[in-house]
């Protein structure tokens, strides 16, 4: 039942031209001004070296970890150099950011790193990404402190060299190379961030696909729905069927704007192209289930509906900067929790961590973030047909 | 007789408006039972209760001696519905929707093909098989649309308001196809407004009002209810208020209208009604035209019960 099912809802979409449009079209044309708007610029726009100041204050001379890592991504002899970086006095950082000399302050205080800056923009959100990255390294470190201790505790042995042991850690953690790399040496330009923009945009499109082809499975949206409802046939069965067909339809889409960038536009995704597709393809799922869910769980027309997926996914797509890098780490610093909740920005979270970070841990956590709301927006679907009531007299 | 559904106190509330009000009634194997009502009278909200379509306040459903609810595989194995509306997809062909529709009954292949090709002869749309439905007349779509209710020859058949905008040649089609299934051993539940069809197709009638059952049995047994048994119409050219009032005084004369030229007299019982009324006219000197007379149909019970038609 479950392949019937699947035959005839793919054969359904591939028979409606709007939706066809949507799908394969539409990112293809949107690619192709994309192409015209930028091409001129490509040549000679890369990511600039970011002007920063730190506060030289006892927390920061004490930090090995901050001041290797800004050392390393601040030398000039350096060819992956991200940073021009001054250590200096709180009122000499302060001045020079009010005279824009400077893209932000890094202040290492007792509770942590703070973060100055003037305005927002994809300098301040590097920024922002380094120190979240070095945070995220000390945590490690400390941990695999305490757990050195609690080993050694363990063992018998109660006169630890504490001293000795930070300083093995310290040398394990230093002796790998910075995690953090030069974003503008490996092509990430700001054309290749439409680039993205389009593609996980054309993920989060898929929710249009799944919609369709899920409002003929209910019963309260037409009468095709009721039909379907009367059937002896378990709608969850039926619902990952449609699903099933909806993905494949959006993965041909997908490849098709994948093969038109690569080999009409030029566009070159260097060794990324791999982990970018993955991405694609559990950023497309992750479009599709909320598509499925908005169906399910939104009691009202088709108009309706197709409004409020609209909605939902350019208003994720503009909280996750896909509109302009800033509203990105405007959502970052004030309300994280929107952005963690934001499948638009998992996927462009994702994309931009591979140009960021030289370890995929970020990569994964969004894929894995991905893939979790999926398989929340699909439990919460099937529960939602569980039951499916119209009203008409 | 076997029963094949049982309906008992049945209530359905929308927020204030009760749809259907504890309705009670059977249905026997191998008949057809027809729900007669205006619109908004509750036979939709009815059928979609017994679907197990739609939540219901009070009462009770089986069929084929279970409840029916909405995860009853094995019940709606058994049922083809027929909604009002045309319940299709656009974008498959007439033979791919009706493989869709009775392949969420039949799974094997070769016994599904031969169930579609009986269903395409039943509706007689063996010429539209590769068709797509926006190729289609409304008469043709109505037809495939039963055709993708019955498909997987169902025991119980519930059809509701199936010829509702249909042509003369696709209504006839449709009732002979209803006719077979009912020969083939289906139980039929058909839904309409259309009293012409009830009196056609239906063993048992019942008429509902507000959710209410008015009267339920026989055509027959429905219009003994009426308190008239015949209606004469008159095209009459020179008729005065003397002549009517003599009309008004025959025995059996129930009322006596006159509309423009057409002169309509209802009586409660009686013979040679007709025979004393043109005496009337001879005597009179009344000229007239285009006699008929008419036994009392269902819509005359209904408007006994109601004070309303059935289409009003």
């Amino acid at each position: 039942m479950f392949g019937h099912n699947f035959k005839y809802s793919f054969k359904t979409l591939l028979k409606n031209k709007m939706l066809l449009f949507w799908t394969f079209a539409f990112p293809i044309i949107l690619g192709l001004f994309f192409n015209m708007a930028f091409s001129d610029i490509e040549k000679n726009e890369t990511l600039d070296i970011i002007d920063i100041a730190i506060i030289d204050n006892e927390y920061y001379q004490e930090n090995e970890i901050y001041k290797s890592t800004f050392k390393t991504l601040s030398d000039e002899e350096n060819e992956e150099q991200l940073f021009n970086t001054t250590v200096t006095t709180e009122e000499k950082a302060k001045s020079l950011l009010s005279e824009d000399k400077i893209t932000g302050i890094l202040k290492l205080t007792e509770n942590g790193p703070l973060l100055t800056v003037n305005q927002s923009g994809i300098n301040e959100t590097i920024l922002r990404y380094v120190v979240d990255e070095i945070t995220s390294t000390i945590e490690v470190t400390n941990k695999i402190f305490e757990d050195k201790v609690a080993e050694e505790l363990m063992n018998g042995n109660k006169q630890i060299d504490y001293e000795k042991l930070h300083k093995e850690i310290m040398e394990l953690v230093m002796n790998n190379e910075t995690n953090i790399k030069n974003v503008s040496n490996d092509n990430l330009s700001y054309t290749m961030i439409e680039y993205y923009t389009l593609i996980a945009m054309s993920c989060l499109y898929g929710g249009m696909i799944a919609m369709f082809i899920t409002n003929y499975k209910l019963a309260n949206m037409n009468s095709v729905g009721k039909r379907v409802s009367v059937s002896p046939i378990h709608k969850g069965s039926m619902l990952l069927g449609s699903l099933l067909a909806s993905y494949i339809v959006q993965v041909v889409g997908l490849a098709i704007l994948f093969l038109f960038t690569i080999f009409v536009i030029k566009v070159n995704y260097g060794t990324k192209l791999l982990p970018v597709i993955l991405l694609s393809l559990v950023g497309s799922l992750a479009g599709l289930t909320l598509g499925v869910a908005v169906a399910t769980l939104v009691k009202s027309n088709e108009n309706t509906k197709t409004g409020i997926l609209i909605a939902l996914t350019m208003a994720g797509c503009f909280l996750s900067g896909m509109m302009g890098i800033t509203m990105k780490y405007i959502i970052d610093k004030y309300v994280p929790i929107l952005n963690m909740l934001n499948p638009a920005s998992m996927i462009t979270d994702g994309l931009y961590s591979l140009y960021y970070y030289d370890t995929y841990n970020r990569y994964i956590f969004n894929i894995v973030s991905l893939l979790l709301f999926s398989l929340v927006m699909i439990v919460i679907s099937i529960r939602g047909l569980r039951r499916e009531k119209y009203d008409s007299i | 007789m076997k029963k094949i559904i049982e309906v008992k106190n049945l209530t359905k509330e929308y927020k204030q408006v009760k749809a259907v009000d504890n309705l009670s009634f059977t249905v026997n194997e191998g008949e057809i039972l027809g729900l007669l009502g205006p619109n908004g009278s509750g036979k939709t909200t009815t059928i979609n209760c017994i679907l197990s379509l739609l939540e219901f306040q009070k009462g009770h459903i089986k069929i084929f001696g279970s409840e029916m609810t909405p995860d009853a595989y094995d019940l709606k194995r058994q049922i083809g519905v027929v909604f009002q509306e045309v319940a299709i997809f656009n974008e498959l062909t007439v033979y791919d929707n009706l493989d869709y529709f009775c392949g969420l009954y039949i799974s094997d292949k070769k016994t599904r093909e031969s169930y579609i090709e009986d269903a395409i002869n039943l509706v007689g749309l063996e010429k539209y098989k590769k068709f797509y439905p926006k190729q289609l007349s409304g008469g043709l779509l109505r037809r495939l649309n039963i055709a993708c209710g019955i498909a997987h020859k169902p025991k119980l058949i519930f059809l509701d308001e199936p010829t509702v905008a249909v042509d003369p040649q696709s209504r006839n089609n449709i009732l002979e196809g209803i006719e077979k299934l009912r020969d083939g051993g289906a139980t039929i539940v058909y839904t309409t407004h259309y009293m012409e069809e009830v009196e056609i197709l239906c063993d048992r009638i019942i008429i509902l009002d507000k959710g209410r059952i008015l009267a339920e049995g026989s055509s027959d047994e429905l219009k003994e209810l009426a308190s008239i048994d015949e209606k004469i119409t008159v095209e009459v050219k020179n008729i005065t208020d003397k002549v009517l009032d003599i009309i008004r005084k025959f025995k059996n004369v129930d009322e006596v209208t006159l509309n423009m030229n057409t002169l309509t007299v209802t009586y409660k019982k009686g013979k040679n009604n007709l025979e004393e009324l043109i005496e009337c006219f001879k005597s009179n000197k009344i000229k007239y035209d285009k006699i008929t007379t008419e036994k009392p149909t269902l819509n005359d019970v209904f408007l006994n019960l109601t004070g309303k038609g059935l289409r009003d």
